[in-house]
């Protein structure tokens, strides 16, 4: 099974960041919104983890500015690369034509720049979505799925 | 009242270390205090970092990066180490008093006539070993600092972290549990002395400074001179034998200073001093002054 747990923001590319990671867990403790998990198990024990759907990341970018080894890079919320979110928009209510829900659109931190509304009406994400989940917390029909950096392709 | 020895001070710090890690991440996470956060691989107490030298090691050769922060936070690890020797192992370390204390409760359970397991090897050679093995392995085959799962005070820490961050009862209690109980039958600090690979690393740093803090022996001044096994014998709980001490036995010593507690009471023969070795092989004497 595919691991769709996202790194914390400013992660570097996944290969990069098991090898900088440290396994301190300071990111976990500073974390103001309980959103890191340490991950349990043998080699990767102890790196950060988010799962959105438990809580996504505010982008509040604390755990990225405390990383002693830099596996965790202080970057600004634009740059800080956690994933890309996608909306499907055969399950969007607003798509299907039932109700006006713009839950997403409102809770984006990047709000008018990683969603916008199509014609003022249906939310679409753009390629600046950093992948915080925060819009897949919020979907009331669970139309998003934030995909992590570190299952993407890098060209 | 009577002085308390320095064995006193000793546990103080250990047992205070040793909490303080179970509450750093209770403070942290319940009552959001974040002065200090971090386990024993790194550590930020107040916006400074400390950090494990072979835990910064594996980071920094495996892509060829070094944090400017990791790289202070290993030095001041390592500058500890070269001017007052691995006091890290006996005045920190939490693993290190489980250890000190399993040693002394097999020494009154066990019989007395066990004298538990015995091995001839320099611990220093195995673990010059089992460091090399690791490192070798940590840079071709792993794709994360690999060794940091063998560090038992990380572990320590990060058991807390686990149940404290996101209530989950880590393996590794049992493993900690596991290997303390070897070393209750053994009668034998195996872990600490010959097996723990962090520990490496600050010896080779105090094996740089021949003017590092370590214990003498004066002949002239022991009472016992001629009997092997002293008090100081059963004193350390590393089972290293003051009166054969020399250039490669002080590498395993970990500058506890329970030897010198002991002796304090007796002809304090043994004292900590910072004089080199005059060669080696051959015990550190001291003349004059005395």
């Amino acid at each position: 099974m595919l691991n769709r747990l996202l790194r914390p923001p400013g992660a570097v590319p996944e290969r990069e960041f098991l090898q900088r990671c440290i396994q301190c867990g300071q990111c976990a403790q500073v974390c103001p919104f309980d959103c890191i998990t340490l991950k349990t198990g043998w080699f990767h024990s102890g790196t950060p983890e988010i799962d959105p759907r438990v809580s996504p990341c505010k982008l509040c970018m604390r755990c990225s500015a405390i990383c002693p080894s830099d596996a965790l890079e202080d970057v600004p919320i634009e740059k800080s690369r956690m994933g890309i979110a996608r909306l499907n928009k055969d399950e969007c209510y607003t798509w299907m034509g039932f109700i006006l829900c713009r839950s997403c659109f409102e809770r984006c931190p990047l709000k008018g720049k990683a969603i916008l509304l199509d014609k003022g009406i249906y939310p679409v994400i753009t390629d600046q979505c950093v992948g915080c989940g925060i819009c897949e917390y919020v979907c009331p029909k669970k139309a998003i799925v934030t995909i992590p950096a570190r299952l993407m392709v890098h060209t | 009242m009577k002085k308390p020895t320095i064995k006193f001070y000793r546990r103080i710090l250990q047992i205070s270390v040793a909490a303080a890690f179970i509450v750093i991440p209770y403070l942290n996470h319940q009552l959001r205090i974040n002065y200090i956060c971090g386990n024993f691989l790194s550590v930020r107490i107040f916006g400074l970092t400390l950090a494990d030298p072979l835990a910064v090691l594996q980071v920094s050769i495996q892509n060829w990066y070094i944090a400017p922060e990791m790289l202070m936070a290993a030095g001041i690890v390592l500058a500890l180490a070269i001017f007052l020797g691995t006091v890290f192992c006996s005045w920190i370390c939490p693993y290190g008093l489980l250890s000190e204390w399993i040693h002394w409760l097999a020494r009154r359970i066990l019989p007395k006539n066990y004298g538990g397991l015995k091995i001839r090897i320099s611990a220093f050679r195995i673990k010059i070993c089992i460091f090399t093995a690791g490192m070798f392995f940590t840079l071709l085959f792993a794709a994360t600092p690999v060794m940091n799962q063998f560090s038992m005070p990380a572990w320590y820490s990060r058991i807390f972290q686990y149940i404290f961050i996101q209530e989950h009862l880590s393996l590794a209690a049992g493993v900690i549990a596991a290997i303390l109980f070897i070393e209750f039958v053994s009668r034998n600090r195996l872990w600490c002395r010959y097996l723990c690979p962090q520990a490496i690393l600050l010896v080779l740093a105090k094996l740089v400074n021949p003017y590092r803090l370590k214990v003498a022996y004066q002949k002239e001044k022991c009472l016992i001179a001629d009997q092997r096994q002293g008090p100081c014998y059963k004193a350390c709980s590393l089972s290293l034998d003051l009166k054969t001490f020399n250039q490669a036995l002080e590498t395993e010593c970990n500058n506890c200073g329970d030897c010198v507690a002991v002796c304090e009471k007796k002809g304090q023969a043994l004292d900590f001093q910072v004089k080199r070795w005059r060669n080696k092989g051959e015990a550190l004497r001291i003349r004059g002054k005395y």
